[in-house]
């Protein structure tokens, strides 16, 4: 059982290879885009250069730490967003692919459960797809705060001080592996959507997919006045219970990462035990497994001739 | 001798149409049956019964399991190509033979990859790079690396070339066939298969017109080849299928006492094609 799952999530990432080869692009665009920043800057006055990454001598612990964990949130969102729309399509291709070039006839002739095939795309989908992604974050990270101490070094600056003693990496990189996870736990209804529509329809699955979560709060809308349903579903993905009361706005103010040194971790803001303990994400959960069942159900009692 | 397939009244409807309607039979161990119908007999749909791709209605049971139910057992012991062309394009020969030595637990791939030297198939290459006559080669390398009880081959040459078919028939009969192993197989191009079937079976309209060992058939069938009186004569002894040819009446005659049609003209056994013809005319009488 497991060593099939091994080599069916294995399958997987043979078949899309968008699941690494995205997070590599990301970071190469960050990296390019830290190197032209560092190159631009380098063109202004001396006081403009060290100012880049907190690295100037006259700001304070608290600045530099907010500057890098605002470029670490930058980066890893930029990540997140990216890593949404790939599931989807994921999803979306990984149970409809395969009946569209016939290769299931082939991937059923082996001794392997539907069950088991649904639940390999379920795991990449909510687990191998987001743990990539905080691969490709910490990569980008390492490789970026190596640049800029190089750099920070080239003028002058001592980097081990102003970068690496500055920046709560490990906080950051947890809080990013948990946040992600998290993620992936708390959208698997759509997820499971997804996979459910692909396997399902005979055609365009994007539209088959979305047109549901249009129409829906629409009539519900016209008919019953009612916004249960777009409060529920389509408000899922800010109502996530994982956070204390992390208010962005008020983040990167002034006042507040001058309060020093803890209030700029990001592991901080985050309630593990609110998220384990909420009724909705257990509520997403059930949703996810009455869809991956249906999805089950449709692979293998379709006839497909 | 055991029986590796056993159905008992097997039916299969799609709504109004009986697609597999009330059929019964056996395939015993070491045979090489050949399942003959034109499209749209059922064919199809009883390959996928007996794989467990689809349910149906009545007793069925292959090696022992219900299919259906016990799908992934059963495929642990029973192989096969379902269509022409079904490998999945984006993946590399490498791969493939990774997937199936990491799932299969009777596949070697040791001897997949000494079948696949003997070929043009690259290891490197991806599937869609590769003609549909190396897909074949590959499908059927993969096939004949699974130590299987029964193999099951859905138009398996389909959209080949003469020398490709050949060729498959040819490796399945000599590299892979023995007393051990059964295949059970469907084609539209009978006569390429006839003399390497040990038993035939015709179905037509849902239903098992002939179900036959291969060398019985010269028992029960004869062909007159005849002209003149002697064809009028043989015409009154009840002929199922007649047809003329170059001027000369061609009879075909089931169950009639071959002593009774000699002197009558040429006599032989019918092909395989001639009697399969005879047959859904005759059934469709």
């Amino acid at each position: 059982m497991i060593g099939n799952q091994l080599a069916l999530i294995k399958r997987e990432i043979w078949e899309h290879r968008s699941i690494y080869v995205t997070p590599m692009a990301i970071a190469s665009i960050v990296t390019l885009s830290v190197l032209a920043m560092l190159v631009f800057a380098s063109g202004f006055a001396k006081e403009l250069d060290v100012a880049i990454f907190g690295a100037s001598n006259i700001a304070g612990e608290g600045e530099r730490k907010a500057a890098l964990t605002a470029f670490f949130v930058g980066t890893s969102w930029l990540f997140l967003v990216a890593l949404a729309i790939l599931t989807v399509f994921y999803c979306l291709d990984s149970l409809y692919g395969e009946r569209k070039d016939k290769s299931i006839l082939f991937w059923r002739s082996l001794p392997i459960t539907d069950a088991e095939t649904v639940l390999s795309k379920l795991i990449t989908a909510a687990v191998v797809i987001p743990v990539v992604a905080v691969f490709g974050i910490i990569a980008t990270h390492i490789v970026n705060l190596i640049i800029t101490s190089i750099w920070v070094s080239m003028k002058g600056g001592d980097a081990g001080l102003l970068i690496w003693g500055s920046v709560p990496i490990l906080d950051n990189w947890v809080a990013a592996f948990i946040v992600v996870l998290a993620s992936g736990i708390w959208m698997s209804p759509f997820i499971a959507w997804f996979l459910f529509v692909s396997a399902w329809t005979k055609r365009a699955p994007l539209l088959m997919a979305f047109m549901p979560l249009i129409l829906i709060p629409l009539l519900e809308w016209i008919f019953l006045r009612t916004r249960f349903f777009a409060t529920a579903v389509l408000d899922r993905g800010d109502a996530m219970p994982l956070f204390h009361t992390l208010d962005f706005e008020s983040f990167f103010e002034e006042e507040h990462w001058r309060a020093g040194i803890d209030s700029i971790s990001l592991l901080g803001h985050l309630d593990v035990v609110r998220f384990l303990t909420s009724p909705s994400m257990w509520g997403g959960v059930i949703v996810c497994a009455l869809f991956v069942t249906a999805a089950i159900y449709v692979r293998r009692y379709r006839d497909e001739s | 001798m055991t029986s590796l397939v056993s159905a008992r009244g097997v039916s299969k409807h799609f709504g109004e149409v009986r697609a597999v309607d009330d059929v019964s039979f056996d395939i015993e161990e070491g045979k090489i049956l050949g399942l003959i119908g034109p499209n749209g007999a059922g064919k199809t749909t009883l390959l996928k019964a007996v794989l467990g791709l689809t349910d149906c209605q009545g007793e069925l049971s292959v090696l022992g399991l219900d299919p259906f139910r016990q799908r992934k057992e059963l495929l642990r012991n029973i192989c096969f190509i379902a269509d022409v062309a079904v490998l999945p394009r984006w993946i590399r020969v490498t791969q493939l033979l990774e997937f199936v030595e990491s799932v299969h637990p009777n596949f070697s791939r040791k001897r997949a990859e000494s079948f696949l030297s003997q070929t043009k198939v690259r290891s490197n290459a991806k599937v869609r790079e590769l003609s549909k006559g190396m897909v074949t080669q590959l499908h059927l390398s993969i096939i004949m690396s699974i130590d299987a009880k029964l193999l099951v081959l859905d138009e398996p040459t389909l959209g080949l070339d003469i020398i490709f078919r050949k060729e498959f028939y040819s490796n399945l009969l000599n590299d892979y066939f023995d007393e051990k192993r059964t295949i059970l197989i469907t084609t539209h191009q009978v006569e390429e298969i006839e003399n390497l079937l040990t038993d035939i079976m015709f179905i037509n309209d849902g239903k098992i017109l002939l179900d036959k060992p291969m060398d019985s058939l010269s028992d029960s069938y004869a062909e007159l080849l005849t002209s003149g009186e002697n064809a009028i004569k043989a015409k009154g002894l009840g002929p199922i299928a007649e047809h003329e040819m170059f001027g000369k009446s061609v009879l075909l005659f089931e169950g009639v006492n071959r002593e009774n049609l000699e002197g009558l003209g040429e006599l032989r056994t019918p092909s395989v094609a001639d009697l399969f013809v005879a047959k859904v005319k005759g059934a469709r009488r």
